[in-house]
């Protein structure tokens, strides 16, 4: 029902409906295409509608323009890696920087990458070599005391076979003691002892020995040493801990198999020389190529993190233009090719007071591409329903969301989000009622809001950027709780005298009866809000459950009939007037005869302090409407008025269910009655009343499917009359829960711990109070009134008007979510 | 007497209230009746919980009795 121009029956109010929309073709020179669509997005006005839909991705026009800047985006996200490994921030961009080419662009990534790809394998490359250099000298410093400890045992056994004196003297005793007892034995089989030096990673050293000695039948001596920090390993780049381990073996194939178990522990090997001048001079000449690569290494990274800085420099630049740029092309392939005039045909949806600013875009994008021939812009007469558009600010945008995410309104129909935006903080401080806790929050959102534009610009968590967004709801919150806990008087739990003096006092002098009968009013009713003697004693809670019971009905019934209401300004746009007279109408009655009807018995035994009981007489008014009332008179005649509200009650159901099925249909049949004549291949069977629109393919009318919806419907009012009357009693549940939650923290642990008369136990109390209140009051209650409130609005106000299934305006803009990395 | 001076007070918050935001905020006819919309549904909400608690203290049917800790 797009077309169905409604309004003027009241002044237009902002926020009320959406904004009107029109849907507008847009015939563009190809030349002048692209800038046409990037001012488009720079305005965030159009909707653009898929005019290629049925085409697959490859098939569309602009597609390697699509692949092109794919690359691009995967060559940026490539440096935002390298940039944040080596920890270069990316330079802020300013407001107006000026326009860039995309090939420009292109080109320098390319060249960029190419450079930066190369800088990284080659200091891949000597990293590895300084690693297994370090290894190496590791090695020699190890092994090299392995032989010096062993020579110094060598010499030390040397001394005392000399003191036994042996028989066999020489110089080799003092190189090879291993080898004494062999050649003592044998010095014909000269056996070539050999041996092999590396790293083992720790974890498998034992491993490692196992092995080596099982394979080469034990005939291996082997030593290892613990290194004591952990070692770079060259392969995997990690530190890890390793050993070094030194192997003796003999013969040809003890040494393969040796070093086949070393490839497969990934045990590093590097070469030894036994003498121990050869030693010295490998250690200093690792010493000196190390230092070597460690220069050559440093300069590298400084290179490289040049090479990083100027990229940065012009990073956020040039992912921006990536971005837009592949967002014009998205948009590009949506229209649709009219080869033979060699333009563009774009269709999409705008809002009509945005139509000057459209074709002033379009006008500049003309002149700028210096094509002859300008846009042509046009507006399309449409039956389809249009997206639904409000203009928010920073206010109202939260509660717009709020009500979006139950659904979005239909093209024009009323918004509840207006009333919304003082209702729904409102039923949150019913619930909250604490103005020492609302000033709390107060001072939490103000926080907030202060420091908004500093916020806005910074990444929050998760959770703060909810509480962030929602700041000004969460102020209205607070300053709504500060009033409604001023009149339940809790101050943390505390209620104080501020506006006068409480008005019950003592029976008599002596006070005796306090305990038993209790106190009576001896002055006037406490001017604001609840009076300040009830918290503590035995009766608050009946007291209090009966008056926040009745309040949580009072503003129930306010808060629906607010919404059937809506419902009727929603028919009277439309011009429905069926909906005005078989569904608004019957509504009213129906509801207030009964509920609105209680209302008012609440507010007349409130006034005049009568002892009628309100269940029995509602109950009653039902099972037994003849009887007389008796002590639960409250007024002359009631018994007559209750029968006349019994009486209209039942009458609307029948009133809401059968007049409006049977109108409709009639209504199809007078428009649709000039049109039934033209097919002349009808049958007689046309005629028949359950005609389906079938042969005029636009309007479907079934009668039985009319009649089933406006039958649930009517049952779904009636039933929920009650139901929803019943549900609005959370606001009494959870403002009970709320203060005897408070009262608890107070009196079982502030007073508590004072009763100590101990600093210590009152600073640890003081502190568990704190908490408390901090983490089940103010966070969790909010939450949980948040929640609530948020029910009663999305189920018992809205179910009396609104019908939610439309879909949002989303315009073509450039302005990106951080997220965005497609 | 008490409800209807406070019943008073409120509507004249309400007026000022209004005009406040007239003043401050002057940004065109729809705008405005938004403005005005809100500040009279938040005085009513407002009058309404007031009245409510002040009404069933009027007429009291239970009194306070105090604790045994008094």
């Amino acid at each position: 029902m797009g077309e169905s121009r409604g309004g003027g029956c009241c002044p237009p109010m902002d926020l009320m409906r959406s904004e009107t929309m029109q849907l507008v073709q847009l015939i563009v020179p190809m030349e002048s295409a692209h800038l046409t669509v990037s001012y488009l997005g720079d305005l965030g006005l159009v909707q653009f509608k898929d005019l290629n839909s049925e085409k697959s991705p490859f098939q569309r026009t602009y597609a390697a323009q699509i692949k092109r800047c794919g690359e691009m985006a995967r060559k940026i996200r490539f440096f935002k890696d390298q940039m944040s490994k080596a920890e270069v921030l990316p330079k802020e961009l300013l407001e107006k920087e000026s326009d860039i080419d995309l090939d420009d662009v292109e080109v320098k990534l390319g060249e960029l990458e190419a450079e930066l790809v190369e800088i990284n394998a080659n200091n891949d490359k000597l990293q590895r070599s300084y690693n297994e250099l370090m290894e190496y000298k590791l090695v020699l410093q190890k092994a090299g005391e392995f032989f010096s400890s062993a020579h110094r045992s060598a010499t030390a056994q040397q001394r005392e076979i000399e003191s036994e004196d042996s028989q066999q003297a020489g110089d080799d005793l003092l190189e090879s003691p291993l080898l004494q007892e062999e050649k003592s034995v044998d010095s014909s089989k000269q056996v070539k002892l050999g041996f092999l030096t590396g790293l083992v990673p720790r974890e498998k050293s034992m491993v490692f020995e196992r092995i080596l000695f099982r394979a080469t039948r034990g005939n291996i001596f082997i030593r290892q040493t613990v290194i004591e920090e952990p070692v770079i390993d060259p392969s995997s780049g990690e530190k890890a801990e390793k050993n070094v381990f030194i192997v003796f073996y003999s013969g040809e194939r003890a040494k393969s198999k040796i070093l086949k178990i070393c490839e497969a522990f990934g045990a590093n090997r590097y070469p030894f020389s036994e003498d121990l001048g050869k030693q010295a001079q490998m250690i200093t000449e690792v010493s000196g190529r190390l230092s070597e690569l460690k220069t050559t290494i440093d300069a590298g990274l400084g290179h490289r993190n040049v090479l990083l800085q100027t990229i940065g420099d012009k990073f956020e630049l040039w992912n921006l233009k990536v971005r837009k740029e592949k967002a014009i092309y998205h948009t590009l392939n949506m229209l649709s090719l009219d080869v033979t005039k060699k333009c563009l045909v774009a269709e999409g949806w705008s809002p009509v007071f945005a139509s000057n600013e459209i074709q002033d875009a379009l006008q500049r994008a003309a002149v700028d591409s210096n094509s002859q021939v300008g846009s042509i812009f046009q507006v399309l007469r449409t039956k389809e329903s249009p997206p639904t558009y409000f203009r928010t600010n920073k206010f109202t945008s939260a509660i717009q969301e709020i009500v979006d995410a139950y659904g979005v309104a239909k093209y024009q129909e009323a918004n509840p989000g207006v009333f919304t935006i003082v209702t729904f903080p409102f039923l949150f401080a019913v619930m909250f009622g604490d103005w020492g806790h609302g000033i709390c929050i107060l001072l939490a959102t103000m926080y907030l809001i202060l420091r908004e534009k500093k916020l806005a610009s910074q990444k929050l968590g998760d959770i703060m950027e909810m509480a962030f967004g929602g700041r000004y709801v969460i102020l209205m919150m607070s300053l709504f709780s500060i009033y409604t806990g001023l009149i339940y008087n809790e101050f943390f739990s505390i209620p104080y005298p501020l506006f006068a003096p409480s008005a019950y006092d003592c029976r008599d002098a002596s006070c005796s009866e306090a305990t038993t009968i209790g106190l009576i009013k001896v002055r006037d009713t406490y001017p604001f809000g609840l009076d300040p003697v009830w918290h503590g004693t035995r009766s608050e809670l009946p007291f209090l459950n009966s008056l926040k019971m009745k309040m949580s009905i009072l503003l129930g019934v306010s808060q629906m009939n607010l919404g059937i209401i809506m419902s009727y300004f929603n028919a009277r746009f439309f011009k429905s007037s069926v909906n005005i007279w078989f569904q608004f109408i019957p509504q009213m009655i129906f509801l207030n005869s009964l509920f609105g009807y209680l209302s008012v018995l609440i507010i007349i035994k409130w006034c005049t302090g009568s002892q009628a009981d309100l269940y029995h007489v509602m109950i009653y008014m039902f099972l037994s409407p003849t009887d007389e009332l008796g002590e639960n008179q409250l007024f002359p005649h009631q018994k007559t008025v209750q029968l006349v509200l019994l009486f209209l009650a039942l009458v609307s159901v029948p009133c809401m269910l059968l007049p409006k099925p049977f109108i409709l249909k009639k209504q199809h049949e007078a428009r649709h009655q000039g049109q039934s004549y033209a097919p002349l291949d009808e049958t007689d069977e046309s005629l028949h009343v359950e005609t389906t629109g079938g042969s005029h393919g636009h309007e479907e009318f079934e009668f039985s499917e009319i009649f089933v919806h406006q039958l649930i419907h009517t049952i779904e009012f009636v039933l929920g009359a009650v139901s929803n009357t019943a549900s609005y009693l959370r606001l009494w549940a959870l403002s009970l829960a709320h203060s005897e939650l408070s009262s608890v923290f107070y009196e079982k642990v502030l007073l508590l711990a004072w009763g100590y008369n101990n600093v210590f136990i009152l600073i640890i109390g003081i502190l568990v109070f704190i908490f408390a209140t901090v983490g089940v009051l103010l966070v969790m209650e909010t939450l949980s009134a948040f929640l609530h409130a948020l029910r009663l609005h999305w189920v018992e106000f809205q179910n009396k008007f609104y019908e939610g299934d439309g879909y949002k305006f989303a315009p073509f803009t450039f302005i990106f979510t951080a997220n965005e990395d497609e | 007497m008490g409800f209807l001076i406070t019943t008073l007070i409120f509507l004249v918050v309400g007026i000022i209230a209004s005009l406040c935001v007239r003043i401050c905020c002057n940004r065109g006819p729809s705008t405005n009746l938004l403005h005005l919309t809100l500040v009279i549904t938040a005085t009513i909400c407002c009058w309404m919980m007031w009245a409510i608690v002040y009404i069933a203290q009027v007429n009291p049917l239970i009194v306070p009795i105090l604790s045994e800790t008094e």
